[in-house]
This record gives structure tokens, sequence and C-alpha cells, in this order.
């Protein structure tokens, strides 16, 4: 009941990004936890440093983290008014979405390539 | 609260936040820059670099917040600005955005920097196998 009154006092742009940001942070720990470990070992192989692989797995976490809140912020669900219906809302996060998921490949994109130098860098050394 | 009032009030705290967020990011990469760092360049030089790194994940969070202008870069004036209140709502959301994309860019950068590190250590090692013991 309390919740329900909650929410209604909220504007429909607010729960639209609170939405969003909770997606978001799923998807996030979602993709982290599917590449962490492979990128662990292949961190490991690749520097042989641990305060290195320590740095590159904290850098990607910190990317993906402030990637998702910046898309999140960046997408206005301005276009919802008050009294919306539920699939306004649906588009809305879906819209928010969009840009998170955008992002979060072109930072793997970047990180991918990243690591890529790093090991052709590395491994013409050994 | 007026919109004047909460424009002022939210400058400032994006602005904190912006800065905290960049000093949050330095120091979850500080223990492991400052090993290679070490590690690479010595004492001295690491120190340099460690300093480095703080002033540019700070510099770029604020870079970021300062990168959104409220006045659209002098297309609308202050009254059109403190008159609506999602505006400047959106604009808080725009300075916390443009501070997480430039920590994301600095971040990036230090792992080239790393990577230069990395390579120059892997070649000592090299130079280190390859060259005989002078007694």
């Amino acid at each position: 009941m309390r919740r329900s009154k909650w929410a209604a006092d909220m504007s429909p742009h607010g729960i639209a990004f609170l939405v969003s940001l909770v997606v978001a942070i799923l998807v996030v720990v979602m993709v982290d936890r599917l590449l962490r470990p492979a990128l662990r070992g292949l961190l490991q192989e690749v520097t042989g440093l641990p305060p290195a692989t320590d740095f590159y797995l904290r850098a990607f976490a910190i990317v993906l983290v402030l990637v998702a809140l910046a898309a999140v912020m960046g997408s206005g669900h301005s276009d919802l008014k008050d009294g919306a219906r539920f699939m306004e809302y649906v588009w809305a996060v879906a819209s928010g979405l969009q840009d998170v998921c955008q992002n979060l490949l072109i930072v793997l994109l970047v990180y991918v390539a990243l690591v890529t130098v790093l090991m052709a860098a590395l491994r013409r050394k050994l | 609260m007026s919109n004047e009032h909460y424009l002022i009030g939210s400058y400032f705290l994006f602005a904190f936040i912006s800065l905290c967020l960049g000093v949050v990011v330095y120091r979850v990469l500080r223990m492991p820059f400052a090993a290679i760092a070490e590690a690479a360049a010595g004492k001295l030089r690491s120190t340099l670099l460690k300093r480095a790194l703080a002033v540019f994940m700070t510099l770029a969070a604020v870079l970021g917040f300062l990168s959104i202008s409220y006045t659209q870069k002098g297309c609308i004036n202050y009254e059109q600005v403190v008159k609506d209140r999602s505006y400047l709502v959106k604009v808080n959301q725009r300075q916390l955005q443009g501070a997480a994309n430039w920590v994301v860019y600095a971040v990036f950068a230090w792992a080239v920097v790393v990577l230069l590190c990395l390579v120059v250590l892997r070649s000592r090692e090299a130079d280190r196998q390859t060259k005989p013991e002078i007694h």
C-alpha cells in the first residue's frame, strides 16, 4: 500500500529513470559476470604481472558501470506524460536500454582492441 | 524551493559529485597502477605517474561536468533557464553523463599508459635474458 502511494507520488519520468537504472545495472552485472573469468585468465597469461591484470579488470568494471550510468542519464524519457499507459513506460525503458546496449557495445569493442594490442605487443617480446 | 535556489544548490552539488567520481575512480585504480609504475619506471618516476593519474582523473570528471552549458552556449537567457525545473534536472543529468563519459576516456588513456609500461618491462626482461652477465 505504502509502495504504491510512493510510486504514485513519483513523476512518470522518475519511474522510467529508476527502472532503466535497475535494468542497466542488471545488464552490466551480467556482462561482467560473463566476461570476467575468461578475461582474467587471458590477462594473466599475456601480462604475467598480477597488478596489471588487476588494473585492467578494475578498468573494465569502471568503464562498464560508467558507460551504463551515462547512457541512463542521457536517455531523457521526456515523452512520458502524467497518466502514461504501461506500454509507454516499457517503450521509454526500452529506449534507455538501447542507449545502454549501444554504449556497452562500443566500449567492449574498444576494450577488445586494447587487449588485442596488448597481446600483440607483449607476445612479440616473449 | 524555488527554481533559482534549486539551480544554485544542484550546480554545486553535481560539481562535487562529479569531482568525487574522478577521485573514486583514481582510488580504485591507484594500487595496481602504483605497482606497475614502480616496476616499470622506478620509485621517483612512479610518484610522478601516480600524481598524474590523480590529476588526470579529477580533471576529466570536472571537464565533463563543465562541458555542459545551461544557456546552450548563449542561445537561451537566464530567465528561460530558471523557468523550467525539468530542464534544470535534465541539465544535471547531462552533467553527470558528461563527467562519466570523460572519466571513461581517461581510463582508456591510462590503460594505454599501462600498456606502454608493460612493453618497457617486457623489453627490459628480454634484454636481461639476451645479454651475458659481466663479472
